[in-house]
């Protein structure tokens, strides 16, 4: 027996039958491809689209549009020196990049791309992703403490806080779907609720997904438009983005934990932090923007129209393409935050976290909670819920900047308050005539 | 293994200390720079951190030390303007014409009517550039990026204005004493006013709406970095550092010089004393020098654009002290004359470097992030802090 067979074998042992191992292998390459591949590509469209609101041009070189871009740069990271300092801790400091990179491919599993696609419809999904997305940190401590590099120190403790402080929010934020999968759960409808069953909501990706598709458009970020909000920010915490890049600051920490990093060590912290931004916009995706659902993503009337086979191609093709459709459009927004906005201080970014985010998401789980066990009717529930939920936004975006600005250091310190009073300027020098 | 260093830096007494219960708290010391991202050149600062709290600081100067001073006292009066240029090299123009303003305080000369003006509008232009520079690299060290690339595109329209003037964008070498090297040539007033509309209507408010409302840039700069006015004037600040710290003081109105006696500048003040303050002045300045070219262009007045001037310039012996408001502040030269074609004494007064020496004062206390958005506001240029 050959070793394949072996594999084939165990592939069948584990998924079923050979089309169970067939659509793991296919699945299998599919995520790893696109993890691989993603992070190149958003780079690239992260020079272009940086370089459209900058006034430049981005790549422009290598092939048309600097297409080729995408791949000379990984080529470029591969065949690069691979230095590292004589006083590292070696193996924390050569175990960093994996340790940090590995929690980002497992991930990938999760993601439904299309119900054909989907490698593991886990039914822990969410607690899976979280729990992953939050072994990052042990990567980028290791990192910072391997180095033996004071800016990637502080860098890495920097990291460490950040990171788990906002977790905190990004798992809350979470639940008011998983509420409204509750209370659209069969169990929970119609004039006689299972209230024993009625509390269960699923955790699992594809699952929510599915239950956005009655009708196609009706997406929990119409109900739950703060949660996005929430849940994206703390994203773009979880992934080190502007305005959070703290860890890796360039202008206070050179590059943070990634100093003494090089050539394909460097690429590994990298490609992980591309894939972490990949994860959470695809999460936000399945979670709140109806996964894989859109016009032309419809299994019945492909089927019905060009037969069984060929419709369920056709359909996930659909699907596939809706869903990456989506998530490329919330890793613009990545782009677009990171091409707008300033870097917040450490202790700025602590009390955004404990004082307006987290009270925030719990404000936002304790109203959607009255709401749907205090009104009758499921479409009257979420009309209410959805209401309400805008409205809070609004209320947020409004009041952004002043909940921000509640920090000390955003007011004057009391000598300045008391110059302040002084009307006018003082004359240092009588002017002179020459 | 780690191996205990012979350290080259400033004894700065205990390096650790005893915490509560046994703990023990070691103080870190980060040196940040030379070669550093945000440290606008090679300025080198010794940071005894508690955490990420700053305890002390110590600058290290000199890495760019060039001798400018000892080069000018080795050429020729004529010769030196070159040299001046790398000074402040954000600033060339304002660079060059004290220098030339001090040579001619010197020999007691009054350059003609015209070249008042045409250094008026250059300094001005020049003024912008080293502005849109400073607020630029600023936003770069809160972590905005495209503030950056916005100024500098605006900025190589004042470099390709320079190089149709003078032959060159950076190191123009415009000034000469007694006047300056070209007349404007054919269409370039034209050009000025295309460039002049498009940033004050363009790009001056583009600029604002990025920065100035952002609620994470005020939060990173309002009330961080605070001056006194008393302490201000005591550490010798002069430009926008002392403007936005309440206190009215701008050469181009207290000491007026050239065209400035004719042209009156609004001096640009804040109260705030801090770091949003400062910057708050450079980007008004910006709009405060449309106004002056604008109004230095309506006024141009005809006529030659240099004095008749011995090509080997012998000033009468004596001193004299001249300056000028430069992008950073009061920049002076001072000149000892012996008789000679070459000076016996030049001696450049940067305001960069005077600025940086209230960095220390201003530092303890504040967080690392802190050190970035301080040392920013000040708006220093190694080369004119070292020469």
């Amino acid at each position: 027996m050959t070793l394949f067979t072996q594999i084939w074998n165990w592939l069948i042992d584990i998924n079923g039958d050979g089309h169970g191992a067939l659509q793991f292998i296919i699945t299998f390459v599919f995520s790893f491809g696109f993890v691989m591949t993603s992070a190149a590509v958003l780079v690239y469209l992260e020079r272009k689209i940086m370089g459209f609101m900058q006034d430049r041009y981005g790549p422009l070189h290598n092939g048309p549009w600097g297409l080729y871009q995408i791949f000379l740069d990984p080529i470029k990271l591969l065949l690069k020196e691979d230095v590292s300092a004589s006083v590292t801790d070696n193996v924390v400091f050569h175990m960093a990049p994996m340790v940090f990179f590995a929690p980002v491919i497992a991930s990938f599993v999760i993601l439904p791309f299309s119900p054909y696609l989907t490698t593991s419809a886990l039914e822990t999904g969410i607690i899976y992703y979280v729990a992953l997305s939050s072994l990052d940190v042990i990567g980028v401590i290791m990192a910072g403490w391997g180095s033996n590099n004071k800016y990637a120190l502080i860098g890495g403790l920097r990291s460490a806080a950040q990171m788990i402080s906002y977790e905190l929010p990004l798992v809350l934020s979470l639940v008011g779907v998983v509420m409204l999968t509750s209370a659209l759960s069969p169990a929970c409808q119609g004039a006689h609720p299972n209230l024993a069953k009625c509390s269960i909501g699923s955790i699992s990706l594809s699952d929510i997904t599915v239950q956005q598709m009655h009708p196609w458009w009706l997406w929990f970020v119409l109900i739950q438009p703060l949660g996005l909000l929430l849940y994206y920010t703390c994203g773009l915490a979880e992934t080190n983005r502007t305005p959070f890049d703290l860890p890796e600051a360039e202008s206070e920490l050179v590059a943070g934990y990634l100093t003494e990093y090089s050539g394909m060590r460097w690429a590994l912290f990298f490609l992980g932090e591309y894939g972490n931004m990949v994860i959470v916009s695809s999460v936000a995706t399945a979670l709140f923007l109806g996964g894989w659902s859109g016009p032309g993503a419809d299994l019945g009337f492909w089927t019905s129209h060009i037969g069984t086979l060929p419709g369920e191609i056709v359909f996930n093709i659909f699907a596939t393409a809706w869903f990456i459709i989506k998530m490329y459009g919330l890793l613009s927004v990545f782009i677009w935050v990171r091409a707008t906005l300033p870097r917040l201080r450490a202790d700025q970014l602590m009390r955004f976290a404990w004082l307006v985010l987290i009270p925030l998401t719990l404000a936002n789980i304790l109203i959607l909670g009255v709401v749907l066990l205090a009104i009758p009717g499921i479409t009257l529930k979420l009309v209410v819920a959805g209401i309400i939920n805008w409205i809070m936004l609004a209320g947020y975006i409004a009041f952004l900047g002043r909940v921000t600005g509640v920090s000390p250091v955003g007011r004057l310190p009391k000598r300045a308050q008391a110059r302040l009073r002084v009307p006018e300027p003082i004359k240092a020098l009588a002017p002179v005539e020459r | 293994m780690v191996t205990e260093q012979k350290s080259t830096w400033p004894s700065i007494g205990p390096f650790y200390e005893e915490g509560a219960e046994g703990f023990r708290t070691e103080e870190m010391i980060l040196n940040l720079g030379p070669q550093h991202p945000s440290t606008h050149g090679v300025l080198r600062l010794v940071l005894k951190l508690e955490g990420e709290t700053v305890v002390q600081c110590t600058p290290v100067l000199g890495y760019l030390h060039r001798g400018i001073e000892k080069i000018l006292e080795n050429r020729p009066y004529m010769g030196g303007i070159r040299y001046m240029d790398n000074a402040d090299y954000l600033s060339p123009m304002l660079n060059e014409t004290a220098f030339v303003g001090a040579v001619e305080q010197l020999m007691g000369l009054e350059p003609p009517r015209r070249a008042q003006y045409i250094r008026l509008i250059t300094n001005e232009m020049q003024r912008i550039a080293s502005h849109l520079v400073g607020i630029g690299t600023y936003g770069l060290d809160l972590g905005a990026v495209t503030p950056i690339l916005w100024c500098f595109r605006d900025r190589e329209g004042i470099l390709s204005l320079f190089e149709a003037l003078g032959g060159s964008r950076f190191n123009v070498n415009y000034m000469r004493i007694g006047g300056v090297l070209h007349d404007f040539p054919p269409g370039w007033l034209r050009r000025l006013e295309q460039w002049l509309d498009q940033f004050e209507h363009h790009s001056l408010p583009e600029l604002d709406g990025l920065l100035t409302g952002n609620e994470i840039f005020e939060g990173r700069t309002q009330g961080v970095g605070y001056i006194d006015p008393q302490q201000a004037i005591a550490y010798g600040l002069t430009g926008p550092c002392l403007r936005a710290s309440g206190v009215s003081f701008d050469l181009r109105v207290d000491r007026p010089y050239g065209a400035y006696r004719e042209i009156k500048v609004n001096p640009q003040v804040r109260q705030e004393g801090d770091a949003f303050a400062r910057y708050r002045v450079r980007f008004q300045e910006m709009g405060e020098s449309v106004r002056l070219i604008r109004e230095a262009l309506d006024k141009l007045p005809g006529g030659p654009i240099s004095a008749r001037v011995p090509v080997a310039l012998r000033p009468p012996r004596g001193e004299t002290y001249f300056a000028v408001e430069s992008s950073k502040g009061e920049l002076g030269i001072y000149l000892i004359s012996d008789g000679s074609e070459y000076p016996y004494r030049a001696k450049i007064r940067g305001p960069s470097f005077v600025n940086l020496s209230i960095l220390p004062e201003l530092l303890r206390g504040h967080k690392i992030s802190d050190v970035i958005a301080i040392l920013g506001s000040i708006d220093i240029v190694l080369g004119e802090v070292d020469r």
